[in-house]
């Protein structure tokens, strides 16, 4: 009985959001389109989590964890070392830099924009920014960093004592609020809501360039770029294989091929699989389906002309690569031989070159002004207060007062 | 800390365990007089162990050199246990005397680094851990795992470390030769102990009953007078359980904020109350969280102080002279735990005996092993898509 009221239920929800759909008349279903699509839309203020609300205190304070490097193991790298201000905000070498002594395996996202999506990482893999700041600087390949180690980083520094007291409330730095206002930091620094899109979406037709304009249409339209890269943020946020071709750093360089057996390995891939794949088996890690093979959550298109090169691990240099290889209707890599699990919205476009160009020009005109900031001078350590005038018997004692009276009575 | 003490001595006292009680009570009742050295498991040459697998032991004393098995690729164990300074360290790179040890790159440690010659005879001491708090592993192979992964040391996922080894012919060819795989972690860490089993005290003059006379005297001192051998007994010259002898605090570790904040990391990954206020090193408080053993650390052993020094948990002692003036004047005066000792009353000519069997128990020549050349870059591997991983 409770089951049928609960399906009953369900249903009229479906029939209400469908007539809620065609009353609004975005969402559109394209030519042999398996899923609505939401139009391209401005994007508005960043989404501000219930619990790490945004202020201008705690932005700052993220500002300065972000650019100082005591968040890692040896203290040697910040998150701005792999997420440059001078490089889109991520990282302009196809697989990105890691941790001293070992490399990344995929290309490093920008910064940019990332408080509107809804999980982070190549496969979706982080499901909050948060968490996304703590498994960089944790993670062996990132920031190799141990907790312990570097909320005592964090209390030696006079600066993250008074800051973190007056953000967070603590008597000392908790490692675990870094991460919410480096978090805070992206959100609130690193989102775009006036890009040239934006104004054209909200009514500025001058906004765009005419070519811009072409490419939006060819975009929305023979290109069939809208599949995916829809909504705001120009992403369905879903996960597709597209036959990009397998990265030749894993062959070519004895570094990188470490890093992919230990991906493989540290993601816990059957044996048989640790010893036969020779390409990134994508969702597969997350989800240990067969069908999720090689596949890649849609990149978000904002920012793109500061953050070549493209794809999971860089292996276009160019839009124009990128564009060609849509043109072709993707590719075949081991993944979708292995599992049939390329995806069958890629077909031949059959563009020109003056459509390719256009499409060109659109995709660097959303990406709107560069965000710009120098780094700003890191906090040392200090010597504890108490310390300059410590005798020998004080330091004995110290610590001891309780247990020396209960014990000499 | 009763069963400590008793387990010990009922392992190792040939007098059982009526006399393990009854040298308790002198250990913790310093006014008692020293009863005769036959209670206590006698001092004597090393006993002949097992020698490790040539192979292993090659495999071991490569990785001992490579700092690739280390986080960031910064350190070996070769870079704090250096083998041209006793398998410890004695000197920084400008010749000064070091006391505290080195520790990961953005750490910084605050005790001495022990020398690893003879270390495998701590192994008859189960019941107390290695290191200076007696923290780390139940064996050897438990150590290596400690040491290699824990943050302040070498900072090492073992997972990465394995696949390293698996990029490095050479580290392939002997995991195929000693194990007949392909390389893990645990081979390393297997091969890692089979290395240091091979750093044994060869020819001290003690152990060939080659004592001049002035040493001769100090072992006499040595097992009666100044009653060392309470805590420096059997072969290995400790009897493996911590004390607090009230070696002053080296009150740089908490002047340098580095080394501050990497003791407060150790102590706090121990789960160590009242983590920001000490300003004293905890030592065996750390293990048992029992207030009376704060300051305690585990009785060192005596062979090889020759090429070992400088002495004590933070190095704060340079020569053996300044070691047994401490113990003549009964230890430290400043810190209100340190109950076990009382003065000696020993003459200079007793002292500077003392010293010259001390020093009997160091090898004739210093022990000496050959640095291992490593590659800089990790080599691809040849027809890499069309074998396995």
């Amino acid at each position: 009985m409770k089951a049928h009221n609960e399906s009953q239920a369900f249903l009229m929800l479906l029939i209400l959001l469908c007539v809620n759909l065609m009353m609004v008349g975005g969402p559109t279903f394209a030519d042999g389109d398996p899923d609505i699509d939401p139009p391209l839309a401005p994007l508005g203020p960043v989404p501000e989590p219930p619990d790490n609300r945004i202020t201008a205190e705690k932005a700052e304070l993220g500002k300065m964890l972000y650019f100082d490097p005591k968040l890692t193991g040896d203290a040697g790298l910040a998150c701005s070392d792999c997420h440059d201000p001078e490089q889109g905000w991520g990282f302009n070498d196809p697989i990105c830099r890691g941790y001293p002594g070992a490399v990344h395996w995929r290309n490093c996202h920008t910064v940019v924009n990332v408080g509107y999506m809804d999980k982070m990482f190549w496969t979706g893999s982080s499901k909050s920014m948060e968490a996304q700041a703590r498994g960089a600087a944790t993670g062996g390949i990132s920031g190799n960093g141990e907790k312990d180690v570097m909320e005592q980083r964090l209390r030696q520094t006079p600066y993250y004592i008074e800051k973190f007291r007056e953000v967070f409330g603590t008597e000392r730095p908790i490692l675990n609020d870094a991460w919410l206002a480096i978090a805070t930091f992206e959100r609130a620094m690193l989102s775009q809501t006036d890009t040239p899109l934006d104004r054209y979406l909200k009514g500025d037709k001058t906004a765009l360039s005419e070519k811009a304009i072409q490419g939006m249409e060819l975009f929305n339209g023979k290109a069939n770029c809208i599949e995916c890269h829809n909504g705001p943020m120009l992403s369905d946020q879903k996960y597709y294989n597209l036959g990009v071709p397998r990265p030749i750093e894993w062959e070519e360089t004895g570094i990188n091929t470490i890093t992919y057996r230990f991906e493989l390995y540290a993601k816990g891939v059957p044996e048989k699989y640790y010893r036969e794949f020779k390409d990134d088996p994508g969702l597969y890690f997350d989800t240990k389906r067969w069908s999720d093979l090689g596949k890649f959550r849609t990149q978000p298109l904002s920012y793109l002309a500061y953050t070549p090169p493209y794809m999971h691990a860089g292996q276009f240099f160019t839009l124009e690569e990128v564009i060609d290889f849509y043109n072709e209707g993707g590719g075949e890599n081991e993944m979708t031989e292995r599992a049939g699990s390329k995806t069958p919205i890629l077909k031949p476009l059959n563009l020109t070159d003056e459509e390719k160009e256009a499409l060109v020009v659109f995709l660097e005109e959303i990406s709107g002004d560069e965000i710009t900031m120098s780094p700003p001078e890191v906090p040392p350590y200090a010597v504890m207060p108490d310390v300059a005038d410590l005798t020998q018997s004080e330091a004995k004692r110290i610590g001891l007062e309780i247990y020396l009276t209960t014990a000499t009575e | 800390m009763r069963t400590l003490y008793k387990n010990r001595y009922l392992l190792l006292s040939v007098t059982g365990t009526l006399a393990a009680v009854f040298s308790l009570g002198v250990v913790t009742q310093a006014q008692e007089p020293p009863v005769a050295s036959e209670a206590r498991p006698q001092i004597g040459p090393l006993p002949s162990k097992k020698a490790p697998d040539p192979a292993l032991v090659a495999m071991g004393q490569r990785l001992f050199f490579d700092t690739r098995i280390s986080g960031d690729g910064g350190v070996s164990c070769a870079t704090c246990h250096d083998p041209q300074q006793g398998f410890g360290k004695q000197f920084d790179a400008d010749g000064q005397i070091k006391r505290l040890s080195d520790a990961y790159p953005g750490t910084r440690y605050f005790r001495n680094a022990p020398t690893l010659i003879n270390v495998r005879y701590k192994e008859d001491f189960a019941d107390t851990g290695w290191g200076w708090d007696g923290r780390m592993g139940a064996n050897l192979n438990d150590v290596m795992r400690d040491q290699l992964t824990e943050s302040t040391i070498m900072n090492m996922d073992m997972r990465i470390m394995h696949e390293r080894m698996k990029q490095d012919p050479v580290y392939v060819e002997m995991c195929k030769e000693n194990f007949d795989s392909d390389c893990s972690s645990g081979m390393a860490r297997r091969a890692l102990v089979a290395f240091v089993e091979t750093l044994v005290s060869t020819n001290a003059p003690f152990d060939g009953g080659k004592l001049s006379g002035s040493a001769r005297r100090g072992q006499n001192l040595f097992q009666g007078k100044a009653r060392c051998i309470e805590c420096h007994n059997g072969p290995y010259f400790s009897d493996g359980v911590p004390h607090n002898t009230g070696v002053p605090e080296d009150l740089e570790i908490f002047r340098d904020p580095l080394r501050h904040l990497t003791y407060r990391a150790v102590i706090h990954t121990h789960g160590v109350p009242k983590m920001e206020i000490w300003r004293r090193d905890v030592g065996y408080f750390l293990v048992s969280k029992n207030y009376a053993d704060v300051g305690k650390f585990v009785t060192p052993t005596l062979r090889e102080l020759k090429s070992t020094a400088p002495y004590m948990h933070n190095g704060l002692f340079t020569t053996l002279t300044e070691v047994v003036d401490f113990y003549d004047q009964g230890g430290g005066q400043e810190d209100p735990l340190a109950t076990e000792l009382s003065p000696l009353g020993l003459s200079r000519k007793e002292k500077a005996d003392l010293v010259a069997f001390l020093e009997s128990l160091s090898s004739a020549s210093p022990i000496v092993v050959e640095k291992v050349a490593i590659p800089l870059e990790y080599e691809p591997i040849d027809n890499w898509l069309h074998v396995e991983n």
